[in-house]
């Protein structure tokens, strides 16, 4: 059986039918080819699959396909503007804060949820925020300080725009 | 994932038909945290999986003096660990609920789902237990309430009946309760509960209350009986740690050995005393 869903995805709106037992990072990757979000461990452990769903940040490998129906869903495509990196996004390629790439979209996706919340968060907010993703091969140091960097400029122009 | 039909009742007592069509044929799903990997896994195998979340009111967190604090059974971890309310006088309650899994893991998983599960190590048990909170059940014969401490019977097992789910939790206000909130694990985030425990006192009445270390959470009647009214003391803080590793009975597993779990104990009834003394 398939059930009908309506939703925004990137601010643009999809009408699908899915089945029940996919869940939300199936039915982005394998039926929307939206590739940008990743399978890791597909327990909610590592976070590679991090989406922002009505401004909150989650884990699309727990969410079953048919809850998708209603909800507003940011993948790391939706991120940039008019062929422009968002200032998260250019800030992980200016501070070099990834190797195998992997982690980096659910990296970006949890970094961009908590400047939404928090435009000026602290070192210790960021790496809260962050500690539901994983990465192998950073240690971590450069992206900390990459999001560090999107703050400083946020409190530089007085707030996230 | 083995193929099922999936329900979202728009009502409670559409849930509550449902379930008693379906039976044991049927999961009820809340924030999947833990029902999406069992399903992935295999752990279970149902032909039905009912989503309660599109039940008007379930989301709902609500506090009066009067009649204390109301949590949804759709609230999630991160909804209760800001709520005003709950900072306010429940933070022992906030800290835990924020202590579970990511920020991605608390923006779906629930407290409802989090004692209906009944693991020992639930995060959000052991505040539940020391605030004598009850569990708010809606079944085919009407509405009833039952203390946590009842809910949970053993491993993955509760008093929920066949025709029954959980809409909520209501945990009385004591203006004097005043808790200490613990998780022994083995990183700071992202990780279950190798010890977790809440430890309060409202005047001369101390709650103990541990998860981890027996089949259920637990409270501990004996070291309670022997604090209340005392003045705290070195050598009662000494006598009632000695007397809390009798009130539980833990085992070895991937997290920690049953020595281990026995010590811990010792030591955060000792720091907790001290700290509320």
């Amino acid at each position: 059986m398939k059930y009908r869903v309506n939703f925004f995805l990137n601010e643009e709106p999809v009408e699908l039918y899915v089945d029940a037992n996919k869940t939300m990072l199936n039915v982005l990757r394998d039926e929307l080819c939206y590739t940008g979000t990743k399978e890791g461990c597909g327990a909610g452990e590592c976070g590679a699959c991090t989406v922002i769903v009505d401004g909150k940040p989650i884990n699309s490998c727990l969410v079953l396909a048919p809850e998708m129906d209603g909800m507003h869903i940011t993948t790391v495509e939706g991120l940039a503007k008019d062929g422009e990196l968002s200032p998260i996004q250019k800030a992980f390629v200016e501070h070099a804060a990834l190797q195998c790439g992997f982690c980096t979209p659910g990296f970006i996706m949890s970094a961009t949820a908590l400047l939404m919340e928090n435009p000026q968060p602290t070192r210790d907010e960021i790496k809260r925020a962050i500690s539901g993703n994983l990465c192998r091969c950073t240690g971590y140091i450069r992206i900390i300080e990459a999001i560090e960097d999107v703050a400083a400029q946020y409190q530089k122009e007085g707030g996230a725009n | 994932m083995r193929e099922f039909e999936f329900l979202q009742p728009k009502s409670i007592d559409e849930a509550i038909a449902m379930r008693v069509e379906h039976g044991e044929r049927l999961v009820v799903f809340n924030g999947g945290t833990d029902i999406v990997i069992q399903l992935r896994d295999r752990l279970i195998a149902p032909d039905y999986v009912m989503d309660i979340k599109k039940i008007p009111g379930l989301r709902d967190i609500t506090f009066t003096e009067k009649d204390g604090l109301h949590i949804g059974a759709c609230a999630t971890m991160n909804e209760i660990g800001t709520n005003e309310a709950v900072k306010a006088h429940y933070p022992y309650l906030a800290e835990a609920a924020l202590s579970v899994g990511s920020k991605q893991v608390r923006n779906r998983a629930t407290s409802v789902g989090n004692i209906v599960n009944a693991s020992p190590l639930c995060d959000t048990g052991t505040p539940l237990y020391a605030a004598d909170a009850l569990l708010c059940i809606e079944g085919k014969g009407g509405r009833r309430e039952v203390p946590v401490r009842e809910f949970i019977t053993f491993v993955r097992r509760t008093v929920l009946q066949k025709d029954e789910i959980v809409t909520g939790i209501r945990v009385p206000y004591d203006k004097n309760l005043r808790g200490i909130f613990t998780k022994v694990a083995r990183r700071r985030e992202v990780d279950l509960s190798t010890i977790c425990a809440t430890v309060a006192r409202s005047g001369g009445e101390w709650k103990l209350a541990f998860g981890a270390v027996a089949p259920t959470p637990v409270r501990m009647p004996k070291t309670e009986a022997l604090l209340k009214d005392r003045a705290i003391t070195e050598a009662l803080i000494d006598e009632a740690a000695k007397l809390a590793r009798t009130e539980v009975s833990p085992i070895d597993d991937v997290r920690a050995s049953k020595e281990y779990r026995l010590d811990v104990v010792e030591v955060i009834v000792r720091r907790c005393l001290k700290e509320l003394a």
